[in-house]
């Protein structure tokens, strides 16, 4: 077996038919909403991508040191009232709002994670949750500034668009957030602080006995998590115009993005836009076919149980594993010369094994 | 004085782990430390690099007082250890488990390629060296025990340490690669790097170690030269079983 970031020696053609991929995956994205019939459809390809920039944000933490936090759904929260504040209340430009609250929520990470990264497992998740429930109180009963339960209006950047239009700019400032979150997701998973970060996830105490410095890993990682989280939530604010903390700090938000990422697989760069893309698509059509019924919970709950059960490693790696078999040929030689060499290497060792 | 405690004492829930050891080992030397089931061997490690605070007492490593320094900085410091229960990245290659330990400076230099051309040439020397280069790529969840307890030790390596703990080394391991192991400290030792052995195999100590460290209930009862150690009345009762 080898780990995911690995590149196999024969991997020119490999390499060549994943670019080849991303680069079909990246022109079709951006053909949609030329594609939509409609701006229905092009509002939902909106939240679908801003769902795949939310898992993909989190991913940082979730995928690369194995933190599972529910509370991302909060940094969300707070890009989203932070850009509509800086807006309504501050009078600053809409996107120098948005760039400036996601560089507040990366500010108010660092204390946070600081706190909440000291604790590992589950108790970790349960932290991340407070860290949500305690947001969505004060920013209900604190009305004067964020208008409680009746809501924010945030005014739109491009007053002058036409609805399908502000759509359609809005699509495409998304897929650049995406791109972006996704870049630097890359560059991280193949550096050595990725390196480190992967270590952590597997034995933090192994890593930090090595010498990595894990707090300060986990915290840096944190914090770009907690930035691209911010800027996802405020380009929300200002496409959307119209803010409620129910919705803005729900657990619900975490919750997806943790269905999401470990859906299509943490370790793999493009794991969380797929399962962004597989969730996001059902819960829209949900939403059309059932209207406001809890069902599409019901079915999210199932999905992430059999995702727990049967697949931990998320779908790329399973089809991935599928297509391997399937395929068989070059790169699978390789492989079994490598369990050769293994089985080989355990014979003498065989009477240790039954120790175990 | 590479290493040295002072009144070091732990006690979880009551029970004393530790209590008020005193210990000091040989730099250069190959030390070993040795003790009943219980008697606290691992909780001394665990104290001296940081991964358990100590209740009370002292730590000094090489002249300065590093209790309750965290357990990076020590590593860094130039103190590597091993488990009892051999520690790898189960989902990673081998040779990304020896990558782990490569030192980095700046911010800058850890945004770059972990396998660098110095840094994979120096970690293949150590799988090398512990003869199982050729299972770089190998994950390292799926070798075998003894394999992982090498590759265990070529990432402590890889950290370049002065000081080399290592838990039950032999534990678990069959007898050649007992041997291979020991050639290993020798050689090692002779490169002028200090060695603190916990082990239960007392051929292999006694062959093994300059200068023991007997502990009993979480504080020495003994040490001394092997030839002393193995006649000391006390250690006999208390450990040997006799
Ligand atoms: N993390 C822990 N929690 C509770 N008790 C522990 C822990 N670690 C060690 N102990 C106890 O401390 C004593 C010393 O254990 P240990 O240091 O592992 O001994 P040794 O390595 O010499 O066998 C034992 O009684 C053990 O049960
Ligand atoms: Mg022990």
């Amino acid at each position: 077996m080898r780990s995911d970031s690995e590149q196999l020696p024969s991997g020119q053609l490999g390499r060549l038919l994943r670019v080849g991929a991303v680069g079909v995956g990246a022109a079709l994205l951006l053909s949609f909403p030329a594609m939509a019939p409609n701006p229905y459809y092009l509002s939902a390809g909106i939240v679908v991508l801003s769902y795949a920039v939310l898992a993909t944000s989190w991913n940082f933490v979730g995928g690369l040191t194995g933190y599972i936090s529910l509370g991302h759904g909060a940094l969300a929260g707070l890009g989203g009232y932070g850009t509509a504040l800086l807006v309504t209340k501050a009078g600053l430009p809409s996107f120098v709002a948005l760039f400036g609250a996601a560089l507040l929520v990366a500010l108010l990470a660092i204390p946070l994670g600081f706190a909440a990264l000291r604790v590992r497992g589950a108790s970790f998740v349960i932290v991340s949750i407070a860290l949500v429930l305690i947001l969505l109180l004060v920013f209900q009963s604190w009305a004067s500034l964020t208008g409680g339960s009746r809501g924010l209006v945030v005014l739109r950047p491009f007053p002058g668009l036409l609805r399908p239009e502000h759509h359609r700019v809005f699509f495409f400032l998304y897929a650049a957030l995406l791109a972006a979150a996704l870049i630097a997701w890359w560059l991280i998973d193949r550096s050595r602080f990725g390196l480190g970060l992967k270590a952590i996830r597997e034995d933090e105490d192994k890593a930090e006995a090595l010498g990595t410095p894990t707090l300060s890993y986990k915290l840096i990682v944190f914090v770009v998590s907690a930035a691209f989280t911010g800027l996802g939530g405020g380009l929300y604010a200002l496409w959307f115009g119209d803010l409620d903390p129910v919705f803005q700090f729900s657990i619900l938000t975490g919750a997806y993005m943790v269905l999401m990422a470990l859906l299509g697989g943490v370790r793999h760069l493009f794991g969380p836009l797929l399962g962004a893309l597989i969730v996001g698509v059902g819960l829209e059509y949900f939403k059309v076919e059932y209207g406001s019924t809890p069902l599409h919970l019901v079915g999210s709950g199932l999905l992430l149980g059999v995702v727990v059960m049967f697949m931990p490693d998320g779908v790329i790696p399973a089809v991935s594993h599928a297509v391997r078999r399937l395929r068989g040929a070059a790169d699978s030689s390789i492989r079994e010369v490598t369990a050769a060499e293994l089985a080989e290497q355990r014979r003498p060792a065989e009477p240790e094994e039954a120790r175990r | 004085m590479t290493l040295a405690t002072v009144e070091l004492s732990k006690s979880f829930g009551g029970v004393a782990a530790l209590d008020a050891a005193t210990v000091t080992f040989r730099p250069g030397q190959v030390n070993a430390l040795i003790g009943p089931n219980g008697s606290g061997k691992t909780t001394f490690f665990n104290c001296v690099t940081g991964m358990i605070r100590p209740d009370s007492g002292r730590v000094a490593y090489q002249g300065k007082d590093i209790t309750g320094t965290a357990p990076h900085r020590i590593a860094r410091a130039g103190m590597g250890r091993t488990f009892q229960l051999c520690r790898v990245f189960g989902r990673m290659t081998a040779l990304d488990n020896v990558l782990v330990a490569a030192r980095s400076g700046s911010l800058v230099e850890r945004l770059r390629s972990p396998r660098s051309r110095d840094h994979v040439e120096r970690a293949r020397g150590w799988l090398a060296r512990m003869g199982i280069d050729h299972l770089e790529h190998a994950e390292a969840g799926a070798m075998s025990w003894g394999q992982q307890k090498l590759l265990e030790l070529a990432g402590v390596l890889m950290s370049d340490p002065e000081t080399v703990l290592l838990d039950e080394p032999a534990g678990g391991v069959n007898p050649a690669l007992i041997d291979r192991i020991a050639d290993l400290v020798r050689e090692l030792n002779a490169e002028g790097k200090t060695f603190v052995i916990v082990e239960h195999n007392m051929d292999l100590v006694m062959s093994l170690s300059d200068h023991i460290v007997v502990f009993d209930r979480g504080r020495p009862i003994a040490e001394g030269p092997p030839s002393v150690i193995r006649s000391d009345e006390r250690v006999l009762g208390a450990y040997l079983g006799v």
